[in-house]
């Protein structure tokens, strides 16, 4: 079986690089996609620490995969969401450029 | 551990508000457009069938249902009742606002209803995945309540920077949670307090897990430095919205927080200590950020922004003083969470009057509203000086209850500078106050007041002269108000008859909040 730790190096990476993504992108569209990014992040983490189960004892413990599973379908509808906000503000104000989305500042 | 199904029926207030809201996303079909306001009749009415459902079934019983993953206890029904109350209070108070200004008023009660329903389960949360999605359910709703005004621009900026900032939170707060679970196996609060207990080599993944959650939270609670989504989400969302993100979303979040912290950390005395440093920061921080930045501002929404992380920052100093042996932090947070709810459901209900009114939310525009309108200008007043805690006024019972806890937590230069913040507070809600009473250079001296119910704070002798209205002067070129909506009027009346008298009298509330917080902190 693969060591739990090398889950867990691949997870934090995805999670830096999301996060990196939440910084860097200027487009609200790749803004959400490093969310996702990040999100799934966590799944991995998720899910390799409940099939790496054995050293907290002898009850079966899925509570990692179902946590996951609640944290896919958050997801799905937080892009829902989020896509129908960036689409009116692009109707309304032609771009999704977080640099030009100002008009409130302090 | 009672089987899954035993007692689902302690359920039954959740399933009524869920039932509820989607009654009255049916019936939206079915109205015609004219007739719509029915339907915030309607939330009204079934809001207030829920918390006598609730008062009914459910005082004195002390359960967990899914195993664990939920509580029913004196603290989930105090703050159920209040959060019902409360989302009351917002509908009556946006009804007429929603019919002049927003389209598809079902959609924006049944959002409304289903976010009440996330921050009851909020408070009933024990364990953190169920704690996550409850708080989705608030969010969600509230991501799409802010960007109501669909062809604003503004409207849509603040809710695109709040989703954003809403989903990446989210994403922290999840990280946190699956490095806890991948050190400990356990989401339970209880097991998480067990595990921080007994475990003598911490790996950093853990701390690191729960710092990540911390974070989190922080974020949904607006504390500083997590605090840069809220003064622009709360411009832009329409104004019963900001209300709404102000009071009860606020108060949800240290709903959770609060259970989260007394179930899980403080029980684990020693480790708890360190984690007060880190809360202690936060709520400092929160205080001088939140008051300091609103001295600068002129928009009322992003005032009351400002002034509320400010106000998480008290808070937050409450929840330094959380220990396993006094009830008083717990006492003062969730008799401050009450008190500062009611006072700005005041402000927030006389803001929307006056916006109903004139179309205006700057401060500037309130010079003068003294004359243009009485009332509306003593309820602000009276808010605002309950916010910046001059006696007889909630404001200062409140802030007396949680400063002493703190105080006697140890943390006295965190009660000094939150004194401090609290007089700095002082001076932009008093700025406010001229606006509206001084402004249009009136030559009418400041006599004897004769406003509102009788009740003034004593001492304090600007706040004496600027809250006496000039009615009596009426000096050519203002034009008056037309009268608030009977609606608007009730709630202020009723608000404001709740701030002095809780002020003047808090022993009844009191004891329900010992209540409360005996549930979650049974040691004390």
């Amino acid at each position: 079986m693969v060591p739990l730790v090398y889950f867990q190096l691949l997870s934090a990476a995805l999670f830096i690089i999301g996060l990196y993504g939440v910084m860097a992108r200027r487009s609200a569209v790749l803004i959400i996609m490093s969310i996702e990014l990040m999100l799934n992040a966590v799944n991995i983490n998720l899910i390799a620490a409940a099939s790496h189960r054995e050293g907290w004892g002898s009850f079966v413990n899925f509570d990692g995969q179902i946590i996951a599973i609640f944290i896919i379908t958050v997801a799905a509808a937080e892009v829902g969401l989020a896509m129908a906000i960036i689409l009116r503000m692009y109707r309304n104000r032609a771009t999704v450029n977080v640099d030009e989305i100002d008009l409130m500042k302090w | 551990m009672p089987g899954l199904t035993d007692n689902l029926y302690l359920l039954t207030p959740e399933f009524a508000l869920a039932g509820l809201a989607f009654l009255v996303f049916i019936i939206d079909l079915l109205l015609p457009e004219e007739r719509k306001d029915l339907l915030g009749w309607l939330s009204v009415a079934g809001l207030l069938g829920v918390v006598a459902l609730s008062l009914v079934m459910l005082p004195g019983k002390e359960a967990t249902l899914y195993g664990g993953l939920l509580a029913v206890d004196g603290y989930s029904l105090f703050f159920k009742v209040f959060f019902l109350g409360l989302g009351v209070f917002i509908i009556l108070s946006s009804i007429d606002y929603v019919k002049l200004h927003l389209n598809h008023p079902g959609e924006f009660y049944g959002l409304l209803l289903f976010s009440i329903l996330g921050m009851n389960l909020m408070a009933q949360s024990r364990e953190l995945l169920t704690a996550y999605i409850s708080l989705e359910l608030l969010s969600f709703s509230l991501y799409v309540m802010v960007a109501y005004a669909l062809n604003n621009a503004k409207s849509n900026e603040g809710s695109l920077k709040y989703i954003i900032i809403g989903a990446f939170s989210s994403a922290i707060l999840l990280y946190g949670i699956s490095m806890v679970y991948s050190a400990l196996g356990v989401t339970r609060f209880e097991g998480i307090s067990a595990a921080l207990s007994s475990i003598t080599d911490l790996r950093p993944a853990l701390w690191v897990g729960l710092a990540l959650i911390m974070v989190g939270l922080g974020f949904k609670l607006a504390a500083v430095p997590f605090h840069m989504w809220a003064p622009d989400a709360y411009e832009g969302a329409p104004l019963p919205v900001t209300a709404y993100l102000a009071i009860a979303s606020k108060a949800a979040a240290f709903a959770l927080v609060l259970r989260l912290l007394s179930e899980a950390f403080v029980p684990a005395a020693d480790r708890w200590d360190q984690w007060q440093i880190i809360v202690a920061t936060l709520a400092a921080l929160s205080m001088l950020v939140g008051n300091l930045v609103a001295l600068a501002q002129r928009n009322l929404k992003r005032l009351m922004a400002y002034s509320s992380i400010g106000h998480v920052g008290y808070i937050l100093a409450g929840a330094v003083a959380l220990s396993t042996d006094s009830l008083l932090g717990a006492n003062g947070i969730i008799f401050y969470l009450v008190g500062y709810s009611i006072t700005s459901i005041v402000v927030f209900a006389a803001l929307i009057a006056f916006f109903n009114a004139t179309g205006q939310e700057e401060i500037p525009d309130l010079a003068g509203l003294a004359d243009r309108q009485p009332f509306l200008a003593m309820a602000i007043a009276v808010s605002f000086f309950s916010l910046g805690g001059l006696p007889i006024f909630v404001g200062f019972t409140m802030k007396f209850y949680l400063f002493t806890a703190v105080a006697n937590a140890g943390y006295l230069w965190l009660a000094g500078l939150a004194i401090f913040t609290s007089l700095v507070s002082l001076y932009y809600y008093l700025q406010v106050i001229r606006q509206m009473y001084i402004q249009p250079a009136l030559a009418a001296p400041a006599t004897d007041a004769a406003d509102g119910p009788g009740e003034h704070p004593p001492a304090e002798p600007e706040s004496e002269h600027t809250h006496t209205p000039s009615h009596h002067e009426p000096s050519g070129d203002y034009e008056p108000l037309p009268r608030p909506s009977a609606l608007l009027l009730v709630v202020m009346v009723l608000g404001l008859v709740a701030v002095v008298g809780l002020g003047v009298y808090p022993a009844p509330l009191l004891e329900l909040v010992e209540g409360a917080s005996a549930a979650i902190l049974p040691g004390g």
